[in-house]
């Protein structure tokens, strides 16, 4: 028993500290180097911080030259699935764009329409500063979804801005270095963003599920039923004042939702194909009442309500024109019908022609010969002999002018 | 000409495992987050405790730190904590390596495995208590069965790289 403690201390010294050939240091001084580590950056001292800036920056450069080899595989893959997709791609934007142009003009009265009302409510926010920046790493670890950009705090970025990838809103600032910053994106686990889910206005919070997925929290499942059967968007509602409100950030996956119970959100953008973003910081405007301001105000003013009659016209003019193509169906299905009334009565007028033809011409013969013949025909009181009027024999006898006679 | 074969496979016999750690810590393409939901491991892992385990000076203990600290902050953790775990995990390997008369990959392989079980329970304790992380379980016992499973695979290949591409010099 006493041996085996002994071989057992003797093993675990060895392992801490017994030094190799190559090796400069014991494996207990570098473990402790380590732990070292982790004590000084729980402490936010400016000599610590500065270091640690250094060291992320060599890493973080070093890591993108280890990277260029692999994206520059994946951006040429990228670029022939890009090539064979071309066409379906055209004929999507070309349906899109044709779409989009008919959604143009109520968008800008809406947005016109926003700024003055979020004005009035002392909620219109400006660009304060505004950063490009490029993608350099987004290497997703299993405990942090982030990205790292070429903008640091050289640039004017600062730790809390707000990233967009276009329109939507991928992340924020949690990290900024001298060259580089990381963004936080959205689909991490612990991105908390406060959010309203746009027609039914109801407001949750929401974190990071999935590469490309987010979930609901603090609200239920059944709320989430609309009886119009819209699309649920989900946007930024701007409570605690990080995010600005309105920021589009994807849409409400009901089917999933109803099978895991859980409610999710696909973002619209594709956190795997960021090459550049929109680094955004942003004020609330300050406004003053003088006269200018009155100027720009009414200008505007006039302008929503030129638009809006534009609008009105415009809704009248498809009204007049749903009308017109309404009345022009019943007047084809009238003409239609009265055709085929045409039709038949033509068919009926032929038939009497014909019939009047058949018996006008024997008549007429039978009249004028009756004229002339009849009294030689006609039975009287002296000539008993002849034929009764109206009679076969009469009218045989009219016929052949008078030359038969009854016996 | 035939020095300057010698020298080229001296270093790679010495430093591919190092070549192949940094790179596996600083690509993108990263094994332990593969996208997949039900497959990652911990190439470092592997790879640290393979070659300290059966190589007498291991890939080197300054590297293996940097490494560490590369990965931390890559993965955007506590500057630290790989370090620490890369080390303990060296540590354990050099304590299996001393007490083994007669090497059996079976008993490598359950080492291995109660090794990372405590070095990721160090990782989750250290990030839940000092740091608030949230930590998705099931992700990390998924990245814990692969990188126990996968071991014996990459055990297999990087002795097959020693002996059959460099064996001579072993």
């Amino acid at each position: 028993m006493e041996t085996s403690r002994d071989d057992f201390v003797i093993a675990i010294r060895s392992a801490f500290l017994k030094k190799g050939n190559q090796q400069r240091f014991s494996l207990l001084s570098l473990i402790l180097f380590s732990i070292i580590f982790l004590i000084l950056g729980s402490f936010n001292f400016k000599l610590i911080n500065f270091n640690r800036t250094i060291i992320k920056e060599v890493i973080y450069i070093s890591s993108f030259i280890a990277t260029i080899p692999e994206n520059t595989l994946k951006k040429a893959s990228n670029k022939v699935s890009d090539h064979f997709g071309h066409y379906d791609d055209y004929q999507i934007a070309k349906n899109k764009l044709e779409e989009l142009k008919k959604k143009d003009l109520s968008k800008q009265i809406i947005e016109f329409e926003n700024i003055e009302l979020k004005k009035l409510i002392d909620d219109y926010f400006v660009e304060d500063s505004k950063t490009y920046a490029k993608v350099l790493l987004d290497k997703n670890s299993p405990f942090l979804r982030s990205i790292i950009i070429n903008k640091g705090s050289k640039n004017g970025v600062k730790a809390g801005m707000i990233v967009y990838d276009g329109i939507y809103l991928i992340g924020k600032v949690v990290e900024v270095n001298f060259l580089t910053s990381r963004i936080l994106l959205l689909s991490d686990i612990n991105s908390k963003v406060p959010v309203t889910i746009q027609p039914l206005n109801l407001q949750a919070i929401m974190s990071g599920l999935d590469k490309q997925k987010g979930k609901l929290q603090y609200i239920k499942g059944e709320k989430l039923i609309n009886k119009e059967n819209k699309e649920l968007i989900v946007v930024t509602s701007g409570l605690g004042g990080v995010f600005k409100s309105g920021i589009p950030i994807g849409t409400i996956n009901l089917e999933n939702s109803l099978n895991k119970n859980k409610i999710i959100v696909d973002f619209y953008t594709n956190f795997s194909q960021l090459k550049y973003v929109k680094v955004l910081s942003s004020k609330k405007e300050f406004i003053n009442l003088d006269q200018s301001n009155k100027k720009t105000y009414e200008a505007n003013k006039g302008q929503i309500l030129k638009m809006n009659s534009q609008l009105e016209d415009i809704k009248v003019l498809l009204q007049q024109k749903i009308i017109a193509k309404e009345i022009r169906n019943k007047l084809e299905n009238e003409n239609i019908r009265l055709k085929g009334i045409i039709t038949s009565s033509n068919k009926k007028l032929d038939e009497q022609d014909k019939k009047i033809k058949k018996y006008s011409g024997n008549n007429i013969e039978f009249l004028e010969l009756n004229l002339l013949y009849g009294h030689k025909c006609r039975r009287t009181f002296l000539k008993s002999n002849l034929f009764k009027i109206n009679t076969p024999k009469y009218k045989d006898c009219v016929l052949k002018k008078g030359l038969i006679k009854n016996n | 000409m035939v020095n300057a074969n010698i020298k080229i496979k001296t270093f790679l016999y010495r430093y591919t495992s190092v070549i192949l750690l940094f790179f596996s810590i600083l690509n993108e393409a990263d094994f332990n987050n593969l996208g997949s939901k039900y497959f990652s491991f911990n190439f470092a892992y592997i790879l640290i405790f393979y070659y300290t385990l059966k190589r007498g000076d291991g890939i080197g203990y300054v590297y293996i730190f940097i490494a560490g600290l590369f990965n931390d902050v890559v993965n955007a953790v506590p500057m630290g904590i790989s370090s620490l775990c890369y080390l303990l995990l060296c540590a354990a390997a050099v304590y299996l390596r001393n007490i083994t008369l007669r090497p059996n990959i079976i008993k490598d392989w359950i080492f291995f495995l109660i090794t990372i079980l405590i070095l990721n329970f160090i990782t989750f304790s250290y990030l839940i208590l000092f740091f608030n992380h949230e930590i998705n379980y099931f992700n990390q016992m998924i990245n814990i069965t692969f990188t126990f499973l996968l071991y014996l695979f990459f055990s297999f290949l990087f002795k097959f790289y020693d002996n059959i591409i460099l064996g001579r010099y072993s």
